[in-house]
């Protein structure tokens, strides 16, 4: 090729690269450079280098390891929920039901509000004493319960919101993947013979299997962070048990004022979520 | 020749009056509550006086301190006023965000600080014998309690902290009612609310020397009837509640008693948000001293006109305008104002009130009082749901503040 096209080439992308560089790339470096330093809003100085100090911190702090744990365990629960819902929602959505798209307009309804109304919205629902839901399940003789308040319930309540107010996602998702499917193995399968349970373990779910990857994929990286459900909800409480690791690494970095820490807390969250990120793209590319 | 020397003399005539006459303007940031309304609605008066234009910008509590900080620490900021929450006082001026207003008071024939009521002048005024700022209002909590069922009962309020938690344990067991309503959210709900139980139990986060004391004795104790109230006699949940959801249990009149700001009075006794208007009144905290709060005004020093900056906190600290403010609801922070026959008649309510505030304690004023006050939430908070006992949890904050300034 023409040594002057190449050199073209480059030229181009030098724009598009100087904006990268800019919005992602400096940020990401900065950041890690302040995790090193004890650097905070009040004193925003690069005078005591820490070097690993602060992630050796984040490490000794029980709190950060209860936080981990918080993160961990609503991560798991709601994008598996999610997943389980959202697949049966679309593999019904996309069979010949009446009012299909009725259904599909009330059910894409929560993924439109934004998490701050969602929260908002649900903390009124929950109220003990007040709230609408403790008053039909009263309706039909279940007691109250304290949503927000007990805390064995507190967790399982804001799981139960995001699942909620992410379903329509996943339905959406697996739903663009059931249409796209192609006709002919199913036909192949009914002329065999094959059950509905049979087509659907053998065909639909291999077939769906990159769909399904992908999906679960940005879920949890998203539920990862999930943040403003538990700001507006629970604050972390009670005690520390919907202590989520992102509104812990807020609380570090805006009430603590401790950017360094804060940094550091940041990074290793990124690093567990580029994990998981990397285990389930080999788990896609290894079916290809 | 002439022609051009006119032409020119016509131009710098033209900018020097745009830039005498040219609308002066000063931006503040201020936070959504009833004060903030009560100074939007005066402001034309100022504004017609003096010919500067007043931008309030109206926040959340939430959001303010985000926002004020990147203005505070730019060289021009974009407000030329800001009210500061007395939680902040110690960032604001060991940062050195704030100016010293003393060379302004000094000249000034309307502002003499004297008139401030000590606690509310120690606490959003100044700052080791320098004056930062002027106590705009006062949000001391107190106790809010239901004179109906305390008639019914034939009780009264006690003096004590113990025997209040006495007397939430007999409404709770007698009555239909919850004995009291709490607000347990992490961070500042609960932290604000048991600040009430340590400072009325006698005791607080240092001694005189500057010993950590938070968990001492008394401290537990508190923490020990904190805990025995929100698991006794508080509703289900209370653990979650924030102030708003435990507003609405009192004002559905579910509720004997709730420790609040003391300007929830007249909301509370406002028949159109409550269903116990007119069954409510306020105390002083069982064992006299409750959580002082409040706001005060000030210059930061990233202000671009600082000048007209203080011709504002001139107008609307003035006894005038303090007392229009107080007549229209407000919370005042001047004796005289609290002594002014026109506002007592209006708000009877205010000698308590006045009371309340001469006992009232407000938070350290220090650096890291935001942490301080974070750290302090999430302990309570696992008092309150019996995952730490309050010795242990006292002993982590205890722990903490060594490392906080």
């Amino acid at each position: 090729m023409n040594n002057n096209i190449i050199k073209l080439k480059y030229k181009l992308i030098i724009p598009a690269l100087i904006l990268l560089f800019a919005v992602i790339l400096f940020p990401l470096a900065y950041s890690l450079f302040i995790s090193f330093f004890d650097y905070t809003l009040v004193h925003p100085t690069f005078e005591d280098f820490l070097f690993l100090e602060n992630y050796l911190k984040a490490f000794q702090d029980t709190y950060f390891w209860n936080s981990v744990f918080v993160t961990l365990i609503f991560t798991i629960g709601v994008v598996l929920l999610e997943f389980i819902i959202g697949f049966i929602l679309a593999y019904y959505l996309n069979k010949d039901v009446k009012y299909k798209n009725v259904f599909f307009s009330i059910l894409i309804i929560p993924m439109l509000m934004t998490p701050v109304a969602v929260g908002l919205i649900w903390r009124m629902i929950l109220h003990p004493q007040q709230g609408i839901l403790n008053y039909l399940l009263g309706l039909v003789g279940i007691p109250a319960f304290a949503w927000l308040g007990n805390k064995y319930l507190a967790l399982p309540t804001v799981m139960l919101v995001d699942i909620w107010h992410q379903v329509p996602f996943m339905m959406l998702l697996m739903l663009a993947g059931l249409v796209s499917l192609p006709k002919r193995p199913y036909e192949a399968a009914k002329i065999d013979g094959a059950s509905r349970l049979q087509m659907f373990r053998y065909i639909t779910l291999p077939l769906m299997k990159p769909t399904i990857i992908v999906a679960v994929l940005i879920r949890t990286i998203i539920a990862f962070r999930t943040y403003d459900l538990v700001y507006i909800m629970t604050k972390g409480g009670p005690g520390v048990r919907t202590d989520i690791l992102s509104y812990y690494i807020y609380k570090r970095a805006f009430a603590f004022m401790d950017i360094g820490f804060a940094s550091a807390l940041s990074y290793i969250l990124l690093l567990f979520v580029g994990f998981v990120s990397i285990f389930f793209i080999r788990a896609t590319l290894s079916q290809d | 020749m002439k022609k051009l020397l006119l032409i020119l003399a016509m131009i710098l005539l033209l900018v020097f009056s745009a830039l005498t006459v040219g609308a002066q303007e000063i931006n503040i940031l201020m936070e959504a509550v009833p004060d903030t309304t009560y100074v939007q609605e005066l402001i034309p008066d100022f504004e017609e006086k003096t010919g500067i234009e007043v931008n309030v910008e109206v926040i959340n509590y939430a959001e303010m301190h985000e926002k004020l900080i990147p203005q505070l620490i730019s060289q021009e900021g974009a407000y030329d006023v800001i009210v500061v929450d007395n939680y902040w006082v110690g960032e604001f001026t060991t940062a050195d965000w704030i100016i010293d207003l003393e060379p302004y008071i000094d000249k000034s024939d309307k502002i003499n600080t004297d008139v401030y009521i000590d606690s509310m002048f120690n606490m959003v005024g100044q700052v080791n014998g320098t004056t930062y700022m002027l106590p705009f209002y006062n949000y001391a909590m107190a106790l809010v309690y239901r004179t109906d069922i305390l008639d019914e009962m034939n009780l009264q309020i006690p003096t004590k902290l113990t025997d209040y938690v006495e007397l939430c344990n007999s409404v709770t067991e007698q009555t239909e009612y919850y004995g009291v309503v709490m607000q347990g959210l992490r961070p500042d709900p609960i932290a604000m609310e048991w600040l009430n139980y340590l400072y009325s139990m006698g005791g607080d986060f240092y001694d005189e020397d500057g010993n950590i004391i938070i968990n001492n004795d008394k401290a537990v104790k508190a923490l020990e009837l904190y805990v025995e109230n929100i698991n006794n006699n508080a509703p289900d949940g209370a653990t979650g509640f924030g102030f708003d959801q435990a507003f609405s249990v009192i004002a559905n009149g579910k509720a004997f008693s709730y420790i609040t700001y003391n300007w929830m009075l007249p909301k509370l006794n406002n028949e159109e948000e409550s269903e116990v208007a007119g069954k409510v009144d306020i105390a002083q905290m069982p064992g006299g001293h409750s959580l002082n709060g409040g706001w005060g005004w000030a210059i930061p020093k990233s202000s671009p006109d600082k000048e007209a900056a203080w011709e504002f906190i001139e107008w609307v600290e003035s006894f005038d305008v303090a007392k229009e403010r107080a007549l229209m609801g407000g919370s005042p922070t001047r004796n005289d104002v609290f002594n002014d026959e026109e506002v007592l008649e209006n708000y009877p309510h205010y000698t308590e009130v006045k009371t309340i505030l001469q006992g009232a304690r407000p938070i350290p004023i220090m650096e890291d009082s935001t942490e301080l006050i974070e750290v302090l939430g999430r302990e309570l908070s696992l008092a309150a749901n019996k995952d730490k006992t309050p010795q242990e949890a006292l002993n982590t904050v205890a722990e903490h503040m060594k490392d906080l300034k």
